[in-house]
């Protein structure tokens, strides 16, 4: 009980965070997607099926939080895949190891290209985009980006628990 | 039978859990257009506003000095271009009085601050610090004194989310001011828009001007929109490929004026029959 709350706190600090103060750290127009990093975080502390709870339930809060915008659902689904994903490599005995290595940024690389792909391919259905051009003009320098913001919490966890 | 099922069913949990979650989030991507999930989105536009409002009382002041000098010279600019359309405008109002035609440049502005961007990827959004107390509605036009911005996409009391031009469902009629070739403008991702089914036969040339057309039902004519700065003919095609520097600077973007039409219904409610 006490997990879920932190979780819970955890997921409204964050997407905070995204929604006021990541725009300011922006790359062009590239930014770093915090909540899918707190999606991995939290199925690699806690399990798949936490994870996949978490992914549900966060990829709909910034679903909501888009305002007007967007497709509704569609982060909620893609954030489900890659909480589901990123809990296989959950080991209860190893959770620090994992989420202070080189194994976290590996997942996070992994879980965050199928994200990226899942979400391009539904999102751009129907456009004249292509989807194989924005997915390396934008998806590759937001995951690349994502693995870059793993590192603060990836080296902290390893200092702390090493 | 039935704990042989539950049974199954606990064996295979996680893909159970998944299996659930991606129905409902595809169920909802099937609802976007619900009345309910509107308002629940209008809420979520009231309290991401009034966040991303707390957070935007820092200014920026290493942008300020520069900002002043452009200000300036943006200012002089424009005053002799005031003096240049008033002359215009007494010539016109002459010769409309001459024609018989009705006015029709009497357009209201509210005046917003940019308290928010959204940056998701292909979803370019703004929040503004005006909202449906301000007579805010969906629909309508948002510009800069650089030409169009966007338009708003949802609305609570005190705040509004607009689409900007580099938005992925973002299409705008438009025309070539000079030689009134008319087209589609839409973004395709990077810094650039293009303007769409432009005819190879027709006469387009970098340094174009492309405004709103009036064949829009949702913004009024004569909105600049940006600059041609490629044309190209496309061997096979029956289309030019023509790209546009927008008019507006998206990265500097702080305040932003919404014209208050919304589409005159009964023409969308028509030519909506008419297409069915």
């Amino acid at each position: 009980m006490r997990s879920l709350l932190v979780d819970i706190a955890l997921t409204l600090v964050v997407l905070l965070i995204h929604t006021t103060i990541i725009p300011f750290v922006a790359i062009g127009d590239v930014v770093p997607d915090l909540p899918l990093l707190l999606v991995i975080t939290i199925a690699l502390l806690r399990g798949q099926i936490p994870g996949t709870f978490a992914g549900f339930g966060i990829g709909l809060a910034m679903d909501f939080l888009s305002g007007g915008d967007g497709v509704l659902g569609l982060s909620a689904l893609t954030k489900t895949v890659a909480g589901f994903l990123a809990g296989y490599f959950y080991n209860e005995n190893k959770t620090f190891q994992t989420l202070g290595g080189s194994q976290f940024l590996v997942i996070v690389l992994l879980a965050g290209a199928v994200h990226n792909v899942l979400y391009f391919v539904i999102f751009l259905q129907g456009s004249g985009f292509s989807w194989i051009w924005i997915l390396l003009r934008y998806g590759l320098p937001a995951l690349l980006y994502t693995a870059a913001a793993g590192l603060v919490p990836m080296f902290w966890i390893g200092r702390k628990y090493a | 039978m039935l704990k042989r099922i539950y049974d199954i069913l606990f064996a295979f949990k996680e893909y159970v859990l998944l299996a659930i979650l991606l129905t409902l989030s595809i169920g909802l991507i099937a609802s976007n257009d619900r009345t309910q999930i509107r308002a629940i989105r209008s809420v979520t536009v009231g309290v991401l506003g009034g966040a991303q409002n707390a957070i935007g009382i820092v200014p920026n002041y290493f942008n300020l000095r520069s900002e002043n000098r452009i200000l300036r010279e943006q200012n002089l600019t424009l005053s002799e271009e005031v003096n240049r359309l008033r002359e215009a405008r007494l010539e016109n109002i002459r010769l409309r009085r001459l024609l018989g035609l009705r006015d029709t440049t009497s357009t209201r502005y509210i005046a917003a601050r940019v308290i928010g961007k959204s940056l998701q990827l292909l979803r370019n959004t703004i929040t503004i610090s005006v909202g449906e107390r301000d007579g805010i509605r969906p629909l309508m036009p948002v510009v800069t004194e650089r030409g169009l911005a966007g338009k708003i996409v949802a609305t609570s009391a005190g705040y509004s989310v607009a689409q900007v031009l580099f938005h992925r469902d973002m299409r705008v009629s438009g025309k070539v001011q000079r030689s009134r070739a008319d087209g589609i403008v839409a973004w395709e991702g990077g810094s650039m828009l293009v303007l769409r089914n432009i005819a190879k036969t027709l006469d387009v040339q970098a340094g174009d001007l492309v405004i709103t057309s009036e064949y829009s039902s949702l913004y009024p004519a004569g909105i600049r929109i940006g600059t041609v700065s490629l044309a190209r003919q496309v061997p096979g095609s029956l289309f030019q490929v023509v790209e546009l520097v927008p008019a507006v600077d998206f990265a500097t973007l702080e305040e932003v004026f919404v014209i208050p039409v919304v589409p005159d219904s009964t023409r969308l409610a028509l030519e909506a029959s008419f297409q069915r």
